[in-house]
């Protein structure tokens, strides 16, 4: 039983479409303690991963299992886990602590109060427990709904987009929290689509792009195959093909392609690219027009991450 | 605690309803039904006008409107604004959810609805008269198999109050009185024959004995509700509804 | 560009800024005007009260009570054909009372939500006051969008009608009549179209959420509607006439009891059919000399509605 509790979600050949639309595409990983954040641009399937993990959505194809399993159609996975869903939905007419309390009295505590009040500790809102949340500010919100989903002391915690309007120093303060708990053999969950959001953070990646699993692994090394990536440049002179021949040539320089457009140059290091150009055309005597890089965006660096 | 019954659930979900402004709009028919109930009683000179008023607007108006715009509310606000996650996000057994919100619609019902209905016969005619005990036995049971239905459909679609509307209006009213056969599947039928069969009055135009009245009747209600317990067993999130 | 000496970093050399020039461009071309906006708004909202441009559930309760209203025009055409002395069982004018009445109201209560509540709810409003256009523009277009809608709804079956019948009549006479006949029909529709959407959005713009919406169009349409049906069988009762079955049956009253019909948009409309000289028995006995209250109510109707929902979005805190 141990081994299964450790790979406390399992996930083998995954997919979720809605008629023509695929959501999640073949999704296999293994989700075991400590802290995981699913990282993606908006759209990519987080929310929708995270929802079939919590139970609330049945994949089209293959298996989902939480601590050997299936989470779907079964209640008494929440026994196990709690959601802290992105939606900002909550009964805004019940006081903090009425509503963690209510929740702890669903899951059949033995003193829901007790309960209650230790989670909103941990989250620090003991001070605003007792007025209603319509009268919360978002992140009070957000942090009076993980102290929902802790209230029962679940081994697993699935949080989808929980940074949502928190400050930097609420931020900080629930990646505290988050720390603590993989420390304590927690598995906690979490997606977002802010990369400096998961900066300091120590536990696995899980690259969501387009619902394909991009990339998985330790933060640290994603990030270094994202800056070491090649940069794409499109280049126009008075003579591309000459210069495009020159280009080549150059160790900095990976690629190269003549379009319509102008040149497109490959290069894995930008910095002596961009030296090297200027001198190529002065020797070559060929007038530069224009160098402009083409792909800023946040979604050609994760295409790059799928595309290795 | 029970398994049927969850007083967590049935608290809030009455907390919910009672709680705001929007209790007043409960209040406007029942407000309506006693107060034209009074003027009749001052100015009216048929003996007959209880049993048609009282029938017709008790029966057609009355419980079936607050029970559709309660029993689609229940379950369906929560679903509407998603707050229904915090809910099935623990293992509280969906049957329990389905019976404790039925109950609360039930219980708000029998509030603005059934009470005002035997108010309204006492003001008539008195509190041990036939007619009304008849009114209030046909407006329990019509608290109970409405909220039901509604309910059940809460769960089927998102708009719940129109299709539960469309169902009062062109089944139960417009079809009903044209084909003999849709009386059968009619809850506000069943409803008025119970309600018949204690007052035996031909005022109420009812077309079903007392015992087709609560045998379908107990049906629809198990029916329904399970149909719920079932679509709330298998929920999912499809993210804003649209 | 200003980067010649960067060791492998892609961020601008810190101490300097550079904003590249990407190619944007902006729109220097024809923009059309406010016309243009209240025209694709009203087309936009009329497409969604039918549920055009939503999903296959938006489109079931418009369909569903667009082939119920057709059904009696369907059924006229069927049983004129079979009943060979060509009698028109329906009329242009009340078209089938209860009916009409009953299916207009859940079409009211039901896509009238559509077109407003969607907009309140997810706070959109400001959006569309950031373009040139007036407070007044957007409640213009959602209302002649709404009466367009109720107008297809109540006058194409009408339409319905008088082609099936047309194509059963012999003779240019007999079509002409037919089509004289028809046509105060389609005008009632009209008359019914103009009141019942200004209702049903003043009562729909009060909330956000759709099923507090219709709930609110739903209990004022449809408990006036009973109400004036009961107390009309009742006073016929007190003074001694018979009673005819179901709330809708044609009552004859007396005096005072008239005014009982003032208290529903619908009998309002009715009476004010009557009084305008239609003679088909209709959904309330004739106003007679109320005639004049009759139509003085119906516009206190429209007045009321039209000034309400004009005034929701006049305020500056909308949305």
């Amino acid at each position: 039983m141990n081994a299964i509790e450790e790979n406390a979600i399992e996930l083998r050949h995954v997919s979720r479409w809605y008629g023509n639309v695929v959501a999640v595409n073949d999704v296999s990983m293994t989700v075991g303690p400590g802290i995981t954040g699913l990282l993606g641009p908006n759209g990519a399937g987080k929310t929708t991963l995270l929802t079939m993990m919590a139970g609330f959505l049945a994949p089209s194809r293959g298996e989902l299992t939480v601590a050997g399993q299936p989470s779907w159609r079964h209640p008494g996975v929440f026994r196990l886990l709690g959601l802290v869903p992105e939606r900002d939905s909550v009964y805004a007419f019940l006081t903090g602590l009425d509503f963690v309390r209510s929740t702890a009295k669903l899951h059949r505590l033995a003193d829901p109060d007790a309960a209650a009040r230790r989670a909103i500790g941990i989250v620090n809102m003991a001070d605003a427990q007792d007025r209603r949340i319509s009268t919360y500010s978002k992140g009070m919100r957000q942090r009076i709904k993980v102290a929902a989903a802790l209230v029962h002391d679940p081994r697993i915690l699935l949080l989808d987009e929980p940074f949502n309007g928190m400050d930097p120093r609420q931020r900080l303060v629930m990646m505290d929290l988050f720390e603590r708990m993989a420390q304590e053999g927690r598995t906690i969950v979490f997606s977002s689509h802010i990369l400096e959001e998961v900066e300091r953070m120590s536990g696995t990646i899980q690259v969501i792009v387009g619902g394909r699993l991009a990339a998985s692994g330790d933060f640290r090394a994603i990030r270094r195959l994202m800056t070491s990536r090649p940069h794409v440049f499109l280049v126009r002179s008075s003579a591309d093909r000459a210069l495009g021949a020159a280009l080549i040539g150059r160790p900095a320089v990976s690629g190269v392609e003549l379009t319509p457009r102008g040149l497109q140059v490959r290069t894995s290091d930008f910095g002596t690219f961009t030296r090297e150009i200027a001198g190529l055309c002065k020797d070559g005597g060929i007038a530069l027009r224009e160098v402009r890089p083409s792909d800023e965006s946040l979604e050609s660096v994760f295409s790059y991450l799928v595309a290795t | 605690m029970s398994v049927l019954l969850n007083p967590v659930v049935l608290r809030i979900t009455l907390r919910a309803a009672l709680g705001r402004k929007r209790a007043l709009v409960f209040a406007l028919v029942p407000t309506v039904l006693l107060g034209i109930t009074v003027l009749l009683k001052l100015v009216a000179h048929s003996p007959v006008w209880p049993a048609e008023f009282l029938g017709v607007f008790g029966f057609s108006v009355v419980l079936p409107l607050t029970s559709l715009i309660i029993g689609t509310s229940v379950l369906g606000a929560e679903i509407d604004d998603g707050s229904i996650v915090h809910l099935l996000a623990t293992p509280v057994s969906r049957l329990g959810v389905v019976i404790s919100k039925f109950a609360a619609a039930v219980i708000l019902t029998i509030l603005f609805g059934a009470i005002p209905e035997f108010l309204a016969g006492a003001i008539a005619k008195g509190f041990g008269d036939r007619l009304t005990i008849g009114l209030l036995a046909g407006a329990l049971l019509a608290s109970v198999a409405y909220n039901a239905l509604f309910v059940m459909l809460s769960l089927l679609t998102t708009r719940a109050i129109a299709v539960g509307l469309l169902y009062l209006l062109v089944w139960e009213g417009l079809l009903g009185n044209l084909i003999g056969g849709v009386r059968v599947l009619s809850i506000g039928q069943y409803s008025v024959g119970v309600a018949n069969s204690i007052a035996h009055t031909s005022a109420l135009n009812s077309h079903l004995t007392a015992r087709t009245a609560i045998i379908m009747a107990v049906a629809v209600t198990l029916a329904t509700l399970a149909v719920a317990v079932r679509r709330l067993s298998s929920f999912a999130l499809k993210g804003e509804s649209v | 560009m200003a980067t010649d000496r960067i060791p492998g970093s892609i961020q601008a050399m810190p101490g300097t800024g550079v904003i590249h020039d990407i190619g944007y461009q902006s729109y220097e071309g024809r923009r059309l005007g406010r016309l243009a906006i209240v025209t694709a708004l009203c087309l936009h909202s009329l497409r969604s009260a039918f549920g055009f441009g939503r999903g296959v559930k938006a489109k079931i309760v418009p369909a569903l009570t667009f082939v119920i209203m057709c059904a009696p025009a369907v059924i006229n055409a069927v049983a004129m054909a079979l009943n060979h002395d060509h009698a028109r069982l329906v009329s242009y004018d009340t078209y089938v009372g209860t009916l009409r009445v009953l299916v207009t109201l859940v079409f009211v209560a039901a896509q009238a939500p559509e077109l407003v509540a969607r907009d309140l709810r997810s706070r959109v409003l400001p959006l569309y006051f950031a373009r040139p256009i007036r407070r007044s523009d957007y409640p213009t277009a959602k209302y002649a969008a709404f009466v367009l809608a109720c107008l297809a709804m109540i006058d194409l079956p009408v339409l319905l009608l008088y082609i099936g019948t047309i194509l059963q009549v012999h003779g240019g006479s007999e079509v002409w009549a037919q089509t004289r006949a028809a046509v105060p029909g389609l005008l009632v529709g009209l008359m019914w179209a103009v009141l019942l959407a200004a209702v049903g959005l003043a009562l729909a713009s009060v909330s956000g959420r759709r099923a507090f919406s219709t709930g609110s169009v739903a209990i004022f349409l449809f408990l006036t509607w009973t109400l004036v049906g009961v107390l009309s069988r009742i006073s016929v009762t007190s003074s001694g006439g018979s009673s005819a079955s179901g709330p809708g049956g044609v009552v004859r009253v007396t005096g005072a009891a008239h005014l009982f019909g003032l208290v529903s948009p619908f009998t309002v409309l009715d009476g004010v059919r009557q009084w305008l000289g239609g003679t088909s028995p209709g959904i309330v006995s004739a106003p007679g000399r109320y005639g004049v209250a009759y139509g003085v109510m119906l516009l206190v109707f429209l007045g009321a509605s039209l000034a309400g929902f004009f005034l929701r979005y006049a305020r500056t805190d909308v949305g």
